[in-house]
């Protein structure tokens, strides 16, 4: 999720990873790649018919009263060079009302 | 000599598979489960195959060959010391990448294997595929006391069909287990595997399958989503295809739904001082018939 002001400046900036996560339960280091791994110690990928809610929070800095924040839901496939956009939404967020 | 010729020419001509002699090359494997006859009568199946990672299993997603840290010294706890040292058991990713490997190679396979691991000899490693033979033959069969092995020059499927206008593979016997995940599950993983000398973890899918998808209530099965009909006929590419990223984002866009909400407003921190916050609520929600990410 990131969050920029109407002139484009970033002002925040947050991300959640959903994935697997194993180690070769020898040591408590996450390892990648089939023959080291083990078994997972960690599982925070998104589950079967299971909601997965997030809550990002940021403060504006002072002066500025909207924010352009996009949300972009992606798939890594095997680096973080190949990825698979999924979805992605823009929205105006604005303290004036 | 004469006769060794003769023999190989003919394990070479008429591949029915359930051989008890062993390919000692890679080019006599890929002979031996070679499904090119398929595409006579089976063009459009066998164009969706061509497109899969049944197509290339040992090729790794972008043509990245995964296994070649399994050929370099030192790299993992399976690596030989030498790739001339690499034997079927140094690659425990042929049981599902490569099944056919494991019953009917030769060590020498696995020799030539890494050596075309090292040398990046693409040409050579595309020749290992999961080919037809190896879903409609090897793999069809999995109560094997009580069904038996799968028998040389027949086919398994979906349906029975009493006479297949093929030289070697001429009746095609259903399969009990071909519409159900368990065809899937014997590749697309349980968990670790511990039969190894060293675990390895690859895919535990199936795994995710039973233990969270049919706990929630899904009914599904792995080819109703994987394997929708094409023109009637179920689709061999099996998708996704990782190296066709708009095709990955598609069919991830049909599991996958994200809900997005925002809030700006002034937060009162502490009296007299009002915080300019923005918050943003996500949900996702997953039809899957898995985890995702898995494989």
């Amino acid at each position: 999720m990131t969050a920029k002001t109407a002139d484009g400046k970033e002002i925040g900036k947050q991300s959640r990873h959903y994935h697997p996560q194993a180690t070769n339960e020898k040591s408590s280091k996450m390892l990648y790649g089939a023959q080291v791994k083990t078994a997972y110690l960690r599982d925070t990928s998104i589950q079967p018919y299971r909601t997965k809610e997030e809550t990002f929070e940021f403060v504006l800095p002072e002066g500025v009263r909207s924010a352009e924040v996009t949300v972009n839901l992606f798939y890594e496939i095997s680096s973080p060079a190949l990825i698979a956009e999924i979805h992605k939404v823009t929205r105006t967020v604005t303290l004036d009302r | 000599m004469r006769l060794r010729w003769l023999l190989v020419g003919a394990l070479v001509a008429m591949p029915a598979v359930a051989s008890a002699q062993k390919a000692k090359t890679i080019d006599e494997l890929a002979q031996m489960f070679d499904s090119s006859r398929c595409k006579s009568c089976h063009a459009e199946i066998y164009a969706q195959w061509e497109k899969s990672h049944h197509a290339r299993p040992m090729m790794g997603v972008a043509g990245g060959l995964k296994d070649t840290p399994l050929a370099m010294k030192g790299a993992t706890p399976f690596s030989p010391d030498d790739p001339s040292k690499a034997t079927i058991a140094t690659f425990p990713c042929f049981k599902c990448h490569l099944p056919q490997a494991v019953t009917h190679a030769e060590d020498s396979v696995a020799v030539e294997y890494a050596q075309a691991l090292i040398a990046k000899d693409k040409a050579k490693i595309g020749k290992l595929q999961i080919t037809c033979l190896v879903c409609h033959n090897e793999k069809a069969i999995v109560h094997r006391l009580s069904d038996g092995k799968p028998q040389p020059g027949v086919l398994y499927s979906s349906k029975e069909v009493a006479s297949h206008p093929d030289k070697v593979f001429k009746s095609v016997k259903k399969s009990g287990i071909f519409k159900q995940s368990l065809m899937c599950g014997q590749c697309h993983g349980l968990g670790p595997n511990l039969e190894f000398e060293n675990p390895v973890q690859c895919a535990t899918l199936y795994g995710s399958y039973l233990h969270a998808y049919i706990p929630a209530g899904g009914t599904q099965t792995c080819q109703e989503c994987h394997m929708k009909p094409i023109n009637g006929q179920a689709d061999h590419l099996i998708a996704p295809n990782w190296d066709d990223v708009p095709g990955v984002s598609k069919i991830l866009q049909e599991a996958l739904s994200l809900d997005v909400q925002t809030l700006g407003y002034e937060w009162l921190e502490k009296a007299k001082t009002h915080v300019p916050k923005v918050v943003v609520n996500t949900k996702i929600n997953s039809t899957a018939g898995h985890r995702v990410p898995d494989g």
